[in-house]
């Protein structure tokens, strides 16, 4: 049961100002947040915000929202700011979702249009953080889900985590088989509070449905909610993690850690334990290039095999997703977070590859900008925004014109994009189709990995082989 | 005729599950203490001579879960457990050995267990308050937190712990999790006031 917005917005956290403008307000929240006592009181459960990842995730979602009314009128603007303030309010007291804030900062850090300079480093920080689910709650959650204890169902398993996952924490265990394991366990009822709350953010939000963009500022909000929801579930994560096993053979070097199904349910995720090194440790052994380039190249490969083969974009590829392998493979872990094409949108992005591939069609280009941004002409798009827009795809296809090796870490390239990116937030292009976030968060991690590993790599000749592939 | 003691308890394990049984198939609320003694094969009287009605009847099955539980609970043990370890296992134990008796659990604990319950109304409730108190009383010590805490915090658990009985026993989350969230929250409320040593609880007006 949700309690009623009224009981909400009275429990909100003290130290909002009503009369500042939002984005000050939050500002006044945020320094607030950090200084605050743990609370005890019916709307707070985890206090998790005094954390720098999530005030991260809060300043990103208060952006999203300011951006979804921005162009509006000003009358219309000016109703809003209150329900705006609200909802940050609420922001606030959603603090006690431990994981799922996490969860919105990561899906918001990632999305196309809210991009700060210091992305890539973003995106590793709101990983990895030790999470504080004790064992006998865990023993709890695993009977609960499996109908056995984790000392009866594993020959050996790891009392404290040795991994934080958004909505849980990550166990290393070992079967009676003796094959070694990770079990990733999620915090109890965190996929219903996380619907609970999306429905009073809903419910705040709703006289915002006025202004001009709100058909598609409500798509996008769908979609980032339904991907949470997704997330929440992790059989439907099995599931696209035996699919994409499948998708590789040996001389592929790509690993997707198996599952074990008899040891996982909706909440509880056993998994082969991927043995390997993430990016910054890897880089610290000062790996020759050839070996960079190889998993440069497995990775692009690795995404590109899942979008054409599987349709099914990879869309979390953060650093702690990636390992790389003692003897030279790549390890794939967290599908999560995987966007499976409807008929509607492979056929938009049909057209997209048609564009990209080789020389830039233009006009394919163009089309394909249109309907990414849910709109029909490019007059009401505006020259400005069109050629901002070209300018961001001709940066993203540019490693694909040349049959040849690209320089992935060349800084001038990542520096570039990132630019254009920031040019997008700063004129508040927001309008867009919600699969746009997804491709996004795929193809500009993937650069920003590539840009990590200081590879090269010949782009092209992967799609080549992979569109053929089929 | 006198009845042997040996009897006596065998009338009262046939009226227990009898009442079990009643309780699973029939539900509580529309099981009435005839039904029990007519599946019983006794007089509806001589229920009577074994429990005074049909919560304490109840109680009695759920003091014996209770009781199952506590078994487990020490089975479990490692002994290498935090406070909030050790008491999330001590109740989670007891409610799967409770898991039969859900659906009219409430009531029970209403009627025989709540703060506001006269003691001595039900030998078997008062027992078991106080055996899981003591319990709970030993595993705070056994912590280091010395000896008995104070009467407050006592009450503040009892009164927490009834309160996560209630909530399970109405809880429609798939598999009762929101139960396990709840009941991690409330223990960490219960050991943040044991080591604070006072209990500062802000109150939230909600208009
Ligand atoms: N099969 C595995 N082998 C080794 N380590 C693993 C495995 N699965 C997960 N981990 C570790 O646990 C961490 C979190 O797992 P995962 O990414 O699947 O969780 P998540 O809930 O999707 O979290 P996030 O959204 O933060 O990535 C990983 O970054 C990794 O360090």
């Amino acid at each position: 049961m949700s309690p009623e917005i009224g009981e909400l917005v009275a429990a909100l956290p003290d130290g909002f100002d009503e009369e500042k403008a939002p984005d000050e307000a939050l500002q006044t929240l945020l320094s607030s947040l950090a200084n605050k006592p743990v609370p005890v009181g019916r709307l707070t459960r985890f206090w998790a915000l005094g954390s720098l990842k999530a005030k991260i995730a809060l300043a990103y979602m208060a952006w999203w929202l300011r951006s979804g009314y921005v162009s509006g009128d000003k009358r219309a603007a000016t109703l809003n700011e209150t329900h705006l303030k609200s909802a940050i309010k609420l922001l606030g007291t959603m603090s006690y979702l431990r994981g799922s804030i996490m969860k919105i900062g990561q899906t918001l850090a990632n999305y196309p249009d809210v991009v700060p300079d210091e992305f890539v480093d973003t995106l590793s920080a709101l990983h990895f953080e030790a999470p504080p689910m004790h064992f006998s709650l865990l023993r709890e959650q695993v009977r609960n889900e499996l109908g056995r204890d984790p000392e009866e169902i594993f020959d050996e398993f790891e009392t404290k985590a040795f991994a934080a996952a958004s909505l849980g924490q990550v166990h290393r265990a070992r079967l009676k088989t003796g094959q070694e394991v990770a079990v990733k366990i999620q915090y109890p009822n965190i996929a219903r509070t996380i619907r609970d709350d999306f429905k009073n953010f809903n419910a705040l939000l709703l006289p915002m449905r006025l202004t001009k963009d709100w058909d598609n500022f409500r798509a996008q909000g769908e979609d980032i909610f339904e991907t949470l929801e997704l997330e929440t579930d992790y059989v439907n994560e099995a599931e696209c993690l035996k699919a994409a096993r499948e998708a590789f053979n040996e001389d592929d070097g790509v690993v997707v850690p198996e599952v074990f199904e008899e040891f996982s349910s909706g909440r509880v995720l056993t998994m082969e334990f991927i043995e390997g090194k993430h990016v910054d440790e890897f880089m610290a052994t000062n790996p020759p290039q050839e070996v960079r380039d190889r998993h440069g190249h497995q990775i692009f490969m690795a995404i590109s095999r899942l979008y054409y083969g599987l349709k099914i974009v990879y869309a979390d590829p953060h650093p702690g997703n990636f390992y790389f392998m003692e003897d030279g493979r790549l390890g794939l872990i967290d599908f999560g977070c995987c966007y499976r094409f409807t008929d509607e949108t492979w056929k938009y992005c049909a057209n997209v590859e048609r564009a990209s591939h080789g020389p830039i069609d233009s006009e394919a280009m163009d089309a394909a900008l249109l309907y990414s941004v849910d709109l029909t002409d490019e007059a009401q798009m505006g020259e400005e925004r069109l050629g901002l827009l070209r300018d961001y795809c001709t940066w993203m296809w540019e490693p694909m014109q040349e049959d040849a090796p690209f320089d992935f870490g060349d800084p001038e390239y990542l520096r570039r994009g990132m630019q254009l990116y920031g040019d997008m937030i700063r004129k508040r292009y927001t309008r867009s189709q919600p699969i746009n976030t997804w491709l996004a968060r795929s193809f500009v991690g993937a650069r920003a990995m590539a840009y990590r590993l200081r590879a090269k790599f010949n782009l092209k000749a992967i799609l080549d082989t992979e569109t053929s592939v089929k | 005729m006198r009845i042997t003691a040996k009897a006596k308890e065998e009338t009262r394990e046939r009226i227990t599950e009898s009442a079990r049984k009643l309780f699973t198939d029939k539900g509580f609320d529309e099981t009435t203490t005839r039904d029990i003694a007519s599946e019983a094969g006794i007089a509806t009287g001589t229920l009577f001579n074994y429990y005074p009605s049909k919560e304490a009847l109840a109680m009695s099955l759920v003091a014996a879960s209770l009781d199952a539980g506590r078994l487990d609970f020490e089975a479990r043990r490692r002994g290498d457990e935090s406070l909030e370890e050790d008491l999330i296992s001590h109740i989670m134990t007891g409610l799967r050995r409770l898991q039969p008796h859900r659906g009219y659990v409430g009531a029970v604990m209403e009627t025989a267990m709540s703060p506001f319950a006269k003691t001595g109304l039900c030998d078997d409730a008062d027992r078991t308050r106080e055996e899981h108190l003591e319990r709970v009383t030993d595993l705070t010590a056994s912590h280091g937190l010395g000896g008995a805490p104070p009467f407050v915090v006592m009450h503040l658990y009892w009164t927490l712990y009834l309160g996560v009985l209630a909530f399970w026993s109405r809880d429609a989350s798939d598999k009762q999790e929101e139960t396990l969230a709840v009941l991690d929250h409330s223990l960490r409320l219960f050991v943040a006031s044991l080591k604070t040593g006072h209990t500062k609880v802000e109150v939230n007006h909600v208009t």
